[in-house]
């Protein structure tokens, strides 16, 4: 046994980036080697997720028996809510309790280390002195981690067939109409790093090191997304995915500045460190997270439970107001209240009893060992929707979706990994990472963005003719999804669907790919046609990730979208005025299942449209198609359970139940008052608990509706292309202004072009004008000025002080003339005028001394 | 060798003088290579920056030995104070080899002039940067032709200037230092210089001439005070509080005193700036105490309880006489002085709007110049904010932090965007360099009281760690668009292109020093922007308590704006597939192992900034200590 498993994910994140050291020094002469030496890593890194995960799996709660099933029977049914579980999350990973930790073997997960990578010695330890990298293996992490690498170990091997061409040593880039040389090394390079990046993202126990993860990803979304840099378009879309980016990564930094400035650490769970005490000795010492700095734990940090009267606050934001209203000194005192402009923050040592509901707690303004803190709600608030923000642009939603249609101009396997499976899905998994710290106003923003994107990206998929930019649209929709359920509490459905995603888009994205290397480079679906003859596995495959995108019963997307529409609606019975959350992805499953059977039917059925095109097509090479096969099949069966056919049986969704944050579960005995989200949590999982809603069981109606839309959007998709009934150039001309409308993608890029572009590059010559002309012009101004007032002076001088001088020459020399008459030739003469200038000359410097004395 | 012949050997002495006047020594031998021998020319100036180099690395090392032998024994005995008050306290008995990095010598003592050197970890890490700049510079330099000789004596000049000014810590040294710079630096422009290059040498010099003679002006102020009452009340304070720090300042100054009298004269004037360091702290910590006995006055009013208004009456008179005695710097003294200082140093730094002269030099000066200026030159501004601005007039600097921040703040803002309006590659790096170091003046700006004294412990450290980062990442893409300018012989933006596969070798470093400019997590320009950030939401100035968040979203805001435009440089210069001429040549060898040093320093800084950090920090800490302590000690 290992003494502690987590180092296993630590070096599967590490293979990769040895891989890219490798590669980077010398892979520019190894050929094909290069793409061996990659995939091996990551196939290596695989393995060890694997074997990691072997290690986790008796923990996670999947089979049964976990430390408390004996002290709770089950409640409700088994695939419920997985209720039984739930004493023992309470004792579980998210840091709700100081003492356990220190005792904690650390073979048990969640698997934790790390190091100091910048810390300074002014303030308390702990108290925002700290940045950490470290590594936090739960069964998120291992869930993830087997996703990523397994995904990315498949799509390596379909690369170094895609990329085959690129090992000639002259490649001519027909759209750049250049011939250039091949860079089959550089690929795999640039692929590597991003492997690396990506895995280190999910293993991170802290925002600091999250937030270097997601710019290196960014920098590789870069690198790849222009890996054809001669041409333009290839290079602007680079570009602008990582400018777009940085808009959500500057907003990520002001959310993680704001975190650290109110509680002192960036690391989310509590940690335990070795710390050097006032004798010098080493000692463990527990760091509470940011989890458990910001929601109330059941026990203060002297191991006593809180007086029971304060249960309700148990894992929920304790708001606090002033006593005195004007909180200008800094140690003041604060009682608890419902809507106070303040939250606690339990960063320090605390006592039970100062928390009572009676009395005020003395609490600081900054962090501080010493005792209690608080901060605004406001930037609880804000630092919520900062991180989001980040969210947002890495995972393309709107308002800033715009960079993930573009970024199609990188080799398709890259769209696969980078834009479809993992990257863009690290904005959910972060939604889902910090959970905990998103207060209900900064959920219902991610919900609404969540809905606004799934709609907006779904109606532009509808008429996009080139095959990538259809996937590509799909899946800012289905991030959208994604984020729509989480922001209504559907934590299990976000991530559920994020994983199940992550097998079906890589699917659809390598069959494009496979279908565009057998078309040679022809991306646009017009042009294909009939090509299921040609190339069999392909179109079956991508057959298989259309159904499960759209929702079929069986396959992996069925599961994960059912969850979401169950939370969606569980939200919306409770919350009536935000009905639009459950309609928008209602209305949106239909027009994906619209979409999707479209690009099936127009690439693979009907007549061929472009004889060249089709002549020339050819199925591809076994090291393409096997994994298509492999992937096809996962996103079959990746979402499976006992009996399959039971929608809410999944093992995956299981799995992930487990490892929800604590205080998202309904518990009888353990009554959960956030307002917001727990009645929702409740009635998605014991509707009979709500008798005052008279509707059907949520299960049924919401999967029932899903199922019902996405057969009206596979039936029209066939009626109109392939049963041929509707003709759709008919159908565009009649509704001409919503098709330019849908097929200008919403105009959103002149939008950012009048509102974001011009005006940045017109405050950049303003700013250049200014130091040419204004700052400049008073320097050269001043400077010229000096020059005029020096020539002046000149002149001053040759005509006022020169004349003078002259003069007093002139006079001197008229009074010598008439001194000559003085000269007497007497020596006598001569000596009293000595005397006499002696005299004077000393009484002057006299005086000029006794000045200076 | 036995060990008294180490008895009065001055090992740091030599040392320091060495790495400053090494480089002089062979502009020196300089003179005596024949005419025409252009190769043996450079050579000899090569040896003399490695070696300067070499003793820098050996500062470095003993820096550190003597931080390690602190760190557990006493833990503020590291600082220079502490190393300088020992020193004078121990001078009679001085009888071993003397290695805490401080050395003192009289050199005019009609004006208490010294020559006083001393290292910490504020100048160790830029002598460190200088001599390696130095010495990439003079690669760089291999292929300047006309007037060889005259070229490199001057750069060996610059360089004693430069290791002098940070080794320097009495006044008038620093400050002869200082315009020892200034000259060889105009000359460099105007005579190697590019089309402009008259115009520009001038703007240079008249710029840094204004900002030497504000310098110049505190400096006398300062010398003119009498600091005598600081012994009375430092021996004051010695007794009232029995600690070990202040028993040794007091009785370190006592020497200083006796000594001045030993020479004759009643008062004690002085140039040492450690000392002036000290006056300040103590006039600060004075005035805060008497504001905080005037407000306790004016609360104790409002209760109408005449006891105890007479008892605040009682206090406030005691503490106003203390501070009548005592107070050397006046808080409109210092206000006065700030400035003075503040403007000096900030039109090194630069910071807009006393920039111009920046982006007019850099454009006409020969590249290893570029690499100087930007790499060095630039870093004495914020070297002079942290050893001379801000410990001498505390009271003015904490009282300014919000217009200091603001100012930091629109350099980074207006230098980033001017920067994307350029289309002269140099400009536009000329640019960023203003943007970048706008974010060493907001980190050390975001001054905070003492119980939160962390966040603005990032920030200093944000800001020095950013003049390391700025020194290796500006002079290396000053290199590369030398590099560049080379082959092409223009730096027109928008008649380039296509690099990338002309030169792979040259866009691959290239790129990685780009990337680190950009502030990409994994390269050195990441962390000092991100610690800065990290504090600065935490500053609240007085009376404005939105300032810093403000500050903090504009400064993270501007990694868009520095995204777009070294992104959209890179799209410009190096992608696309047109190279701009038939026939470049990649890098030579001599150009690679120009750029290698600092790529791979840029990487090692960026995954590892605690190889730094943890021999830096301490003396900012310390520093931030002293400061944060004049108000609310």
């Amino acid at each position: 046994m290992l003494e502690n498993p987590g180092w296993l994910f630590v070096a599967a994140t590490l293979l990769p980036l040895i891989s890219f050291i490798l590669l980077l020094i010398g892979g520019k002469h190894w050929g094909r080697v290069a793409g061996w030496i990659a995939t091996a890593a990551i196939g290596g890194a695989f393995i060890l997720s694997a074997i990691g995960a072997a290690y986790y799996l008796p923990h996670s709660g999947l089979f049964g028996h976990s430390h408390s099933s004996e002290a709770k029977p089950a409640s409700q049914e088994e695939h419920r809510g997985a209720s039984h579980t739930h004493g023992a999350r309470r004792e579980h990973n998210h840091g709700h309790e100081y003492s356990s930790l220190l005792e904690r073997d650390p073979a048990e997960p969640p698997w934790q280390g790390g190091l100091v990578w910048a810390q300074t010695s002014s303030g308390e330890s702990g108290q925002a002195t700290a940045l950490r990298l470290g590594f936090y293996v739960d069964g998120l992490t291992v869930i993830m981690f087997l996703m990523i690498t397994l995904v990315a170990t498949l799509i390596h091997i379909f690369s170094t067939g895609y990329m085959a061409e690129e090992l000639q040593p002259q490649v001519e880039d027909h759209q750049a109409y250049a011939v250039r040389a091949g860079r089959y090394p550089r690929f795999f390079t640039y692929m590597s790093l991003f492997c690396f990046s990506m895995l280190n993202l999910v293993l991170a126990d802290n925002l600091f090191q999250i937030f270097i993860s997601w710019e290196l990803v960014g920098i590789c979304s870069y690198l790849l997304i222009g890996y054809y840099y001669e041409r333009s378009s290839a290079s602007n879309a680079a570009n602008k995915a990582f400018i777009t980016n940085r808009v959500g990564d500057a907003g990520f930094i002001i959310g993680s500045a704001i975190l650290w400035t109110y509680c002192g650490t960036l690391t989310l769970p509590d940690t335990v460190r070795l710390q050097r005490n006032a004798k010098g000795e080493m000692v463990r010492e527990l760091e509470p997270g940011l989890f458990s700095r910001l929601r109330m734990p059941n026990k203060d940090t002297h191991g006593d439970p809180l007086p029971g009267q304060l249960d309700k606050y148990f894992g929920n934001f304790v708001r606090v107001a002033p006593i005195k209203p004007a909180a200008e000194v800094a140690d003041t005192r604060y009682r608890l209240a419902e809507n106070g402009g303040w939250v606690l923050v339990f960063g320090g040592h605390f006592h039970g009893e100062d928390l009572t509901e009676e009395t005020a707690i003395a609490a600081s303004s900054a962090p501080t060992n010493m005792g209690l803190s608080v901060m605004p709600y406001w930037a609880l608030v804000l630092a919520g929707i900062g991180v989001f923000l980040g969210c947002v642009g890495k995972s393309a939603q709107f308002p800033l979706h715009v960079w993930l249609p573009d970024a199609m101009e990188g080799p398709t396997p890259v769209s696969a990994l980078i834009h479809a499976a993992t990257m863009v899905a690290a904005g959910v998994y972060l939604v889902g990472r910090a959970f905990p710290l998103f207060a209900p106003e900064v959920l219902l923003v991610i919900a609404y963005t969540g809905a606004v994107t799934l709609f907006i990206a779904a109606s532009i998929a509808l008429v996009q003719t080139d095959i990538k930019r259809v996937l590509a649209y799909s899946t800012v929709s289905q991030l959208g999804f994604m984020m729509l359920a989480l922001g209504v509490g559907g934590w299990i459905a976000g991530l559920f669907h994020l994983l199940t995603h992550a097998f079906f888009k890589a699917l659809l994205f390598l069959g494009s790919g496979s279908v565009i290397h057998g078309c040679h480079h022809e991306q646009d679906m017009m042009k294909m046609g009939g090509l299921y003859e040609k190339m069999k596995i392909t179109a079956v495959t991508m057959l298989a990730g259309v159904l499960a995108i759209a929702g079929a019963p069986l396959f992996s997307g069925w599961y994960s979208k059912d969850a979401i529409m169950v939370s969606a609606l569980a939200f919306v019975v409770h919350h009536p005025q935000h009905i639009l959350l459950f309609l928008l992805p209602l209305i949106t499953v239909a027009m994906t299942a619209f979409y999707m059977f479209r690009l099936w039917y127009l690439t693979f059925t009907g007549k061929p449209r472009d004889e060249h095109v089709y002549e020339h097509a050819h199925e591809s090479p076994w090291v393409m198609t096997l994994p298509l096969i492999v992937l096809a099949l996962f996103s079959v069966v990746v979402a499976w359970g006992w009996p399959p056919w039971d929608p809410h049986a999944s093992a995956l969704e299981h799995y992930l139940d487990h490892e929800m944050p604590i205080y998202l579960h309904p518990d009888a005995d353990n009554p959960l008052q956030d307002a917001y989200l727990a009645p929702v949590r409740k009635y998605a999982e014991q509707p009979e608990a709500f008798p005052e809603i008279q509707l059907p069981d949520p299960h049924t109606l919401a999967g029932l509706l899903a199922l019902l839309s996405a057969g009206i959007g596979f039936l029209l998709a066939t009626t109109v292309y392939y049963w041929g009934y509707l003709d759709p150039e008919a159908t565009q001309q009649q509704f001409a202004r919503v098709y330019t409308f849908l097929w200008e993608k919403w105009h959103f890029d002149a939008v950012y072009r009048w509102i974001a572009v011009r005006p940045a590059m017109v405050l950049a010559r303003i700013c250049r004008w200014f130091d040419l002309y204004v700052i400049d012009g008073l320097v050269d101004g001043s400077a010229r000025a000096t020059v005029k007032i020096s020539q002046w002076d000149g002149k001053f001088d040759l005509g006022i002080i020169d004349g003078l001088v002259n003069l007093t020459a002139d006079i001197i020399y008229a009074v010598a003339a008439w001194l000559r008459h003085v000269q007497t030739g007497l020596l006598r003469n001569y000596v009293l005028f000595l005397a006499l200038a002696a005299v004077g000359i000393f009484a002057l410097v006299s005086y000029i001394l006794a000045l200076v004395g | 060798m036995p060990y008294d012949t180490f008895r009065y050997f001055e090992y740091d002495l030599w040392l320091m003088s060495g790495i400053i006047f090494v480089p002089s020594l062979f502009a020196l031998l300089l003179l005596f290579i024949p005419k025409g021998q252009k190769n043996w020319m450079r050579i000899t100036a090569l040896a003399g920056t490695v070696i300067t180099l070499l003793l820098s690395v050996f500062l470095l090392v003993d820096w550190y030995q003597l931080l390690d032998t602190y760190r557990l024994t006493d833990q503020t005995g590291h600082t220079l104070a502490a190393r300088a008050d020992i020193a004078r306290i121990r001078e009679s008995a001085r009888g071993h080899l003397d290695t805490d990095l401080v050395a003192r010598r009289p050199w005019i003592a009609r004006f208490n002039i010294e020559y006083f050197l001393g290292a910490d970890g504020i100048s160790v890490p830029l002598v460190v940067l200088t001599a390696l700049i130095c010495v990439l510079a003079i690669g760089a330099s291999w292929n300047i032709e006309n007037a060889v000789r005259g070229y490199l004596i001057l750069f060996l000049i610059l360089e004693t200037g430069m290791m002098g000014t940070f080794l320097a810590l009495d006044f008038f040294l620093f400050y002869v230092f200082w315009e020892v710079m200034l000259l060889p630096m105009y000359f460099l422009i105007g005579l190697w210089g590019g089309p402009r290059r008259e115009y520009a040498a001038i703007k240079f010099f008249l710029f840094t001439l204004l900002g030497s003679v504000l310098i110049l002006i505190a400096m006398i102020a300062f010398y003119f005070a009498d600091l005598t009452p600081l012994r009375d009340w430092l021996e004051q304070r010695a007794q009232q509080t029995p600690s070990e720090e202040l028993r040794r300042e007091a009785q370190a100054l006592e020497q200083a005193v006796r000594q001045r009298h030993g020479s004759g004269e009643t008062a004690l004037h002085t140039f040492d700036i450690l000392l002036l360091h000290k006056v300040g702290r103590e006039s600060a910590r004075l005035e805060w105490d008497y504001q905080q006995a005037e407000r306790q006055y004016e609360e104790v009013l409002a209760s109408r309880d005449s006891q105890r208004i007479e008892q605040a009456r009682q206090h406030r008179t005691t503490i106003a006489q203390l501070k009548e005695r005592h107070q050397i710097f006046s808080p409109t003294f210092q206000f006065i002085m700030f400035v003075l200082l503040f403007i000096g140093f900030a039109i090194k730094l630069p910071m807009v709007p006393f920039h111009t002269w920046l982006p007019d030099a850099h454009v006409e000066a020969p590249t290893p110049i570029s690499m100087i200026l930007a790499g060095i030159l630039l870093k004495m501004g914020g070297y002079g904010f942290l050893r001379i601005a801000y410990p001498i007039c505390p009271w003015a600097a904490y009282a300014l932090a919000w217009w200091i921040a603001l100012f930091g703040v629109i350099s980074i803002v207006y230098g980033a965007f001017a920067a994307m309006a350029q289309t002269d590659f140099k400009k536009l790096v000329a640019y960023s360099s203003i943007s970048h170091m706008g974010y060493v003046q907001l980190g050390i700006a975001i001054w905070t009281s003492m119980e939160r004294s962390q966040f603005w412990n990032w920030g200093i450290n944000g800001a020095m760690f950013q003049m390391l980062a700025h020194g290796l990442s500006s002079p290396g893409m000053f290199f590369m668009v030398g590099v560049i300018y080379d082959r092409l012989h223009h730096r027109d933006l928008h008649r380039m292109g296509g690099l990338a596969n002309a030169m792979p070798l040259y866009t691959g470093l290239s790129v990685i020093i780009f990337f680190a400019a950009m502030g990409l997590p994994g390269l050195c320009g990441f962390p000092g922007e991100f610690f800065t950030v990290l504090g600065t939401w935490n500053f609240t100035p007085p009376g404005s308590e939105w300032a810093g968040k403000i500050f903090a979203i504009l400064a993270a805001a501007t990694v868009i704006i520095t995204a777009g435009y070294i992104l959209w440089t890179l799209q410009r210069v190096y992608l696309g597939h047109r190279p701009p001429s038939p026939d470049l040549p990649e890098i030579t060898f001599r150009e690679f192992l120009c750029a290698l040093p600092i790529v791979v320093l840029a990487i090692l800084l960026g995954v590892w900034p605690r190889a730094v950090l943890d021999w830096v920090e301490p003396s900012l800490a310390a520093l931030l200590r002293d400061l944060a302590s004049t108000h609310g000690w």
